[in-house]
C-alpha cells in the first residue's frame, strides 16, 4: 500500500503544477455557470434595456445558422432581443448609427472551419451605449460558439477514430439542433425537479467531472508516451498497483472537484439547494466512480495521449450535453442508445431526487444505473486487448 | 530489496572461487523468443552475466536488443524461455526478482514536471527505501550523475545530456545486483557521451553487473567484459573482445576508396588468396584481409588494374566492426 500512495501523492502533486487540473476541473465550469446564470437570472439592480442585434450570416450554412436562431430565443425575463439580418458590409452601419446595439458577423468560411479545427473567427461588434444587455447577449453567442467547437471538434475527432459518418451526422446534430436552447430555455430540463439554477450546476459539475477524472487514468497514456510507464513496470511491486494508483487519482480528483462546484454553486447562487448532503455525497461518490471507470476504457484502447484526449472529449461532450443537463435530445441513433445508461444523466437525476427531499434510501435506481455502469466499464477494461504489452 | 553487502560478498566470492566456476550467475537468460505479429524481433537468445561483469549486448537498430532487455527486465513477456535474476524467475509480475535490477530504459523515463531529486525519491520509494538512507541516497546520486546544484530544479529545464544522466542516476539509486543500460549514449553530445562511459566504467568497478546495449562498437570494445553480437533477433557470436576478433582469422581491415570500376575490382581483389571478404559500396571496397602488411601491394595493383582509381588507401587492425562484417556480411553502422 505504501507504493500505490507513493504514486498517487506524485501524480496528485504533478497534476496540481500543471495547473490544467483547476482550470478544467473548477475554473471553467465555475465560469460558465456564472455566465449563464447571468443570462438567465437577469440583472436585478440596472435592469436590461430591450437590444437589437444586426447578424451576418453566410447562406446555407446550418450550424452558423444557429447563432441568430438562438438569439432569436435569447428574450427571456427581462432580456429583450430582436434579430435583424443584414448583409456583411452592412452590419458596422448598423451599428455605428445605433439601428443596432450590437453586431455579429459570422464568416463565409464557418462550417469549413469548424471541421477542419482550425476555429472560425466571428465578429462581434458592441455598440458604445449596449450596457449589460450587450455583455449578456455577447457571452450567450460565446457560449453557442463554445458549444459548437466543442461539439464539431468532437464530430471531426470520431472521424480520426473510425466512426461511420452517418453517426457524425447525428452527433452534429444534437449539437446544431439542440445546443442552441441550452440554457435559457425555462422549464426544459430533463429533471423536473431541479430549478433552472440547480439544474446548471447540476449539469455543468457532470460535464466537467468527465475531463477531471481522465487526468488521473490517462496519466498511463501519457506515462506510456513518457516512457515512464516501462520504468514503473519495472519496479518491484505488481503491475495492476500502477493502475490502482492512477484510478485512485482520478477518484480523487473527480470527489475534489465535483464537491467544489456543488458546494460553490449552492453557495453563489441563489436559490440552489441540493438537500440532504448525506444522500449528494452517495451520489458524487458513484458519480465520480461511473466516470472513472470510463476512462479505464479509454486507457486501454487509445495508442497516444491525443487520442486518449480525443476520445474522452468525444464522451465528455456527449454525455454531458445529451445527459438530459443542457437541453432534452430526443433518443435517437446512437447518440440516444449510447445515452440510455448514463451516468451523468443518472446524476443530474438524482440531484433532482434529493433537492425534492429525498434521502439514501431514494436513490435506489439511480444509484443501481450508476453501479452497473461502473462494473460495466471495469469489466469492459479487463477484457479488452492490450496494447504494446504494457498494461 | 537487494543490499550492497550481498553483492559484495558475491563478489568477494567470484574473486576467490571463480575458478572453480562456483559462482552464482547474476543473470540467466535460455533462449528467448519474441514475435510481433509474423516478426521474430527476438530468436533464440540465451546469456549469463557473473557479478561484477560489464555485458554487452551490439547489434544494429532494429536487431532486437531492446526487445531483449524488456523480457529480462520483465516489462514483456517472452513466448519462449525463461529469464532468472539472482536464482530469482523473472515474470511481469515477479516482485522480488525485479528488485534486484536497476533498469535505464533507450528513450528518457523521467517525470518532467518532477525536480531531479523528486524523480530520485519517487523511485527511490518504489524501490522499497526511505527515510534517512534514501535521502542521503540520493544526494549521493545527484553528486554522482552531476546534478548536485541543479536538484531543486524541474526536470524538463535540464539540456539533454543533464537528463539522460538523471535517466541513469534513478536505475542505480538501489545499488541493483543488475544494472541495465539501454543504449544510454544516443543523441548525447561528446562531453556527456565521455562522463556517462566513465560513469560505467567506474560501477562495475565497484561490482555492479552491468548489461549495456549499443550499437557503437567503441563503446562495447571500451566497457565491456564480454560481447553478444546481435543481428535480426538472433545471436551471431559471443565473447570476449579478443575471442571475436578472432573469428574473423585475425584479418585486418583493408579499406579502398575511389571511382572508376568498383565492380571489376571487387572480383579481381577477391581472386587474391589473402583476401577473406569483399564488400563493395557505391565509393569504396572494404575487404578483410590476413597480412594486410604484405599484401596491399597485391591488392592495389589488382583494384587498379581492373579499373578503379583510387583516392585513398586504409589498413585497419580488426575490430568488432569486421567481426560484425565477417559475420553477417553486413556494416554494423548506420
Ligand atoms: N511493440 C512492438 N510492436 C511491433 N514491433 C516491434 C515492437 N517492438 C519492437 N518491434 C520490432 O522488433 C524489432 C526489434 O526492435 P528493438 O528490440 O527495439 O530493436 P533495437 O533495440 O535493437 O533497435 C524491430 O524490427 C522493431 O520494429
Ligand atoms: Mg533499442
Amino acid at each position: 500500500m505504501g507504493r500505490v500512495l507513493t504514486m498517487v501523492l506524485s501524480d496528485l502533486k504533478q497534476r496540481v503544477r500543471d495547473f490544467s487540473v483547476l482550470v478544467f476541473a473548477v475554473l471553467v465550469p465555475l465560469a460558465l455557470m456564472f455566465v449563464m446564470n447571468l443570462v438567465l437570472s437577469g440583472v436585478a439592480d440596472e435592469g436590461l434595456q430591450p437590444i437589437t442585434v444586426a447578424v451576418s450570416v453566410p447562406d446555407g450554412d446550418e450550424l452558423a445558422a444557429v447563432v441568430p436562431h438562438v438569439l432569436g430565443e435569447a428574450s427571456l425575463g427581462e432580456l429583450r432581443v430582436t434579430v435583424r439580418d443584414a448583409d456583411p458590409e452592412e452590419v458596422r452601419g448598423f451599428v455605428d448609427d445605433g439601428t443596432a446595439g450590437l453586431g455579429v458577423v459570422v464568416p463565409a468560411d464557418f462550417t469549413a472551419a469548424l471541421t477542419s479545427g482550425t476555429g472560425p473567427e466571428v465578429e462581434i461588434i458592441r455598440g458604445d451605449d449596449s450596457g449589460i444587455a450587450g455583455s449578456v447577449v455577447t457571452a450567450i453567442v460565446d457560449g453557442t460558439l463554445a458549444q459548437l467547437t466543442a461539439g464539431t471538434r468532437a464530430a471531426v475527432a470520431a472521424q480520426g477514430l473510425g466512426v461511420p459518418p452517418e453517426q457524425l451526422g447525428a452527433l452534429a446534430q444534437a449539437v446544431a439542433t439542440e445546443a442552441p436552447q441550452v440554457t435559457w430555455t425555462e422549464g426544459r430540463t430533463a429533471s423536473e425537479q431541479l430549478g433552472m439554477g440547480e439544474s446548471i450546476v447540476a449539469g455543468q459539475s457532470g460535464m466537467f467531472l468527465l475531463f477531471t477524472v481522465g487526468f488521473g487514468v490517462l496519466a498511463l497514456v501519457t506515462e506510456r508516451g513518457q516512457g515512464t510507464l516501462g520504468r514503473l513496470l519495472s519496479m518491484p511491486m505488481k503491475p495492476e498497483l500502477i493502475v490502482l494508483a492512477k484510478g485512485i487519482v482520478s477518484f480523487v480528483l473527480g470527489i475534489l472537484a465535483t464537491t467544489v462546484l456543488l458546494v460553490a454553486g449552492a453557495t453563489f447562487f441563489e436559490d440552489v439547494d441540493f438537500g440532504s448532503p448525506v444522500a449528494v455525497a452517495a451520489l458524487v461518490v458513484l458519480v465520480v466512480a461511473a466516470t472513472t471507470s470510463i476512462m479505464f476504457v479509454i486507457a486501454k484502447v487509445a495508442r497516444t495521449a491525443e487520442q486518449a484526449g480525443i476520445a474522452q472529449a468525444i464522451v465528455a461532450v456527449s454525455l454531458g450535453m445529451s445527459g438530459g443537463a443542457f437541453f432534452p435530445v430526443a433518443n435517437t441513433g446512437w447518440v440516444g442508445q449510447l445515452l440510455s445508461v448514463n451516468p451523468v444523466k443518472a446524476f443530474t437525476n438524482g440531484l433532482g431526487i434529493t433537492a425534492g427531499g429525498g434521502g439514501v434510501g431514494d436513490l435506489g435506481p439511480t444509484a443501481l444505473t450508476m453501479a452497473v455502469f461502473t462494473v460495466a466499464c471495469l469489466a469492459l477494461a479487463r477484457v479488452l486487448p492490450e496494447r504494446k504489452d504494457v498494461l | 530489496m537487494p543490499t550492497t553487502v550481498g553483492t559484495e560478498a558475491q563478489n568477494a566470492d567470484a574473486r576467490g572461487g571463480s575458478a572453480t566456476g562456483s559462482v552464482e550467475p547474476v543473470l540467466v537468460a535460455e533462449g528467448l523468443v519474441r514475435s510481433f505479429g509474423s516478426l521474430r524481433a527476438v530468436d533464440g537468445v540465451s546469456l549469463r552475466i557473473l557479478p561484477g561483469e560489464t555485458f554487452g549486448l551490439l547489434g544494429p537498430n532494429g536487431a532486437g536488443k531492446t526487445t531483449v532487455i524488456s523480457m529480462i527486465a520483465g516489462l514483456l513477456q517472452p513466448d519462449e524461455g525463461t529469464v532468472t535474476v539472482a536464482g530469482v524467475p523473472m515474470g511481469r509480475s515477479s516482485v522480488e526478482a525485479k528488485g534486484h535490477i536497476g533498469l535505464v530504459p533507450q528513450d528518457l523515463a523521467i517525470y518532467p514536471e518532477l525536480s531531479a531529486r523528486d524523480n530520485l525519491q519517487f523511485f527511490g520509494k518504489l524501490q522499497g527505501m526511505h527515510g534517512r538512507p534514501l535521502r542521503d541516497r540520493v544526494a549521493e546520486v545527484l553528486d554522482l550523475v552531476g546534478l548536485g546544484d541543479r536538484a531543486k530544479e524541474q526536470s524538463k529545464k535540464f539540456s539533454g545530456g543533464m537528463k539522460r544522466r538523471l535517466n541513469i542516476g534513478i536505475g542505480l539509486l538501489h545499488q541493483p545486483d543488475l544494472l541495465i543500460l539501454d543504449e544510454p549514449t544516443v543523441g548525447v553530445d561528446p562531453q556527456s557521451r565521455n562522463a556517462i562511459l566513465e560513469s560505467v566504467e567506474a560501477l562495475s568497478g565497484e561490482g555492479m553487473a552491468v548489461l549495456y546495449t549499443t550499437h557503437y562498437m567503441e563503446e562495447a570494445e571500451r566497457l565491456c567484459d564480454r560481447i553478444l553480437i546481435l543481428d535480426s533477433g538472433q545471436a551471431q557470436a559471443e565473447g570476449t573482445r579478443d575471442e571475436l576478433i578472432e573469428l574473423t582469422g585475425d584479418a585486418d581491415r583493408v579499406h579502398l576508396s575511389g571511382s572508376g570500376d568498383l565492380a571489376a575490382a571487387e572480383g579481381a581483389v577477391a581472386g587474391i588468396p589473402a583476401v577473406a571478404s569483399v564488400h563493395r559500396d557505391p565509393h569504396a571496397l572494404d575487404l578483410t584481409v590476413r597480412g594486410a602488411p604484405t599484401a596491399i601491394a597485391l591488392i592495389v595493383n589488382a583494384a587498379t588494374g581492373a579499373g578503379m582509381k583510387l583516392s585513398n588507401v586504409e589498413i585497419r587492425r580488426p575490430d568488432l566492426e569486421s567481426v560484425f562484417l565477417h559475420l553477417t556480411g553486413k556494416a554494423l553502422r548506420d
